[in-house]
């Protein structure tokens, strides 16, 4: 199926797309990830993880319309 | 002392510095329960690291915070369940700016004995390190 998510930037990775948050259009985390990659190089050297729905991702997930995905930078906390 | 009160965001953040005086209310709470004989606490400060030859004077913290509140959920009940001793676990953590030399971080543990108190603390900051997403940003 696949849908319109929102996707939030946390940290590193929402300077290096230069906003907080955004909507795109993928069938699966995976063809999102090269998305975000593609539209916004300076994520490509993030080691960053996503969480769907506040849960982070241990493997790719197919995405359904409002799920909300995060880019999640290296946590550094403390 | 309305104007002192902390900006508590939820359960697990606050807005600035933890300061000496939120660290001893904290340290108040528990106290009815007297089978606790053990209070654990652990306390973050942000360092003023010379990075690239500046000197970090604070730092700016964000987070994820409606996951964060579900992690740090996660954290207290894995830590209650492994430590059967243990009879409760605080865990706060600053957002926004914070200076060098204040805190960051308190964690409180409080267990019937030492031995649990203690590990149990320490056991709770590295999942805090590993499983809160929380991200810095240094400031010069």
């Amino acid at each position: 199926m696949g849908g319109l998510v929102r996707v939030l930037f946390f940290g590193a990775a929402a300077e290096a797309a230069g906003r907080t948050e955004e909507s795109f259009t993928a069938q699966d985390t995976a063809a999102l990830r090269r998305q975000l990659t593609e539209k916004y190089p300076a994520l490509a050297g993030i080691p960053f993880r996503m969480a769907l729905n506040k849960t982070l991702l241990k493997e790719e997930s197919v995405l359904k319309i409002n799920d909300i995905i995060a880019v999640l930078p290296p946590f550094q906390g403390g | 002392m309305n104007h002192t009160r902390p900006f508590m965001k939820n359960r697990y953040l606050v807005g600035g510095p933890i300061t000496p005086l939120l660290i001893s209310e904290l340290m108040t709470l528990g106290n009815d329960d007297t089978g606790a004989g053990a209070v654990s606490i652990f306390i973050g400060k942000v360092r003023g690291d010379e990075i690239e030859g500046k000197r970090v004077t604070a730092i700016e913290y964000s987070a994820y915070e409606e996951m964060a509140v579900r992690e740090a959920d996660g954290i207290v009940n894995t830590v209650r369940s492994a430590f059967s001793d243990v009879r409760s676990v605080l865990i706060l953590h600053s957002m926004g700016v914070v200076r060098a030399g204040e805190a960051s971080l308190f964690i409180m543990v409080t267990a019937g004995r030492r031995d649990q108190a203690s590990r149990a603390c320490r056991h709770t900051l590295e999942m805090v390190k590993e499983k809160l997403p929380i991200w810095k940003k240094e400031l010069f």
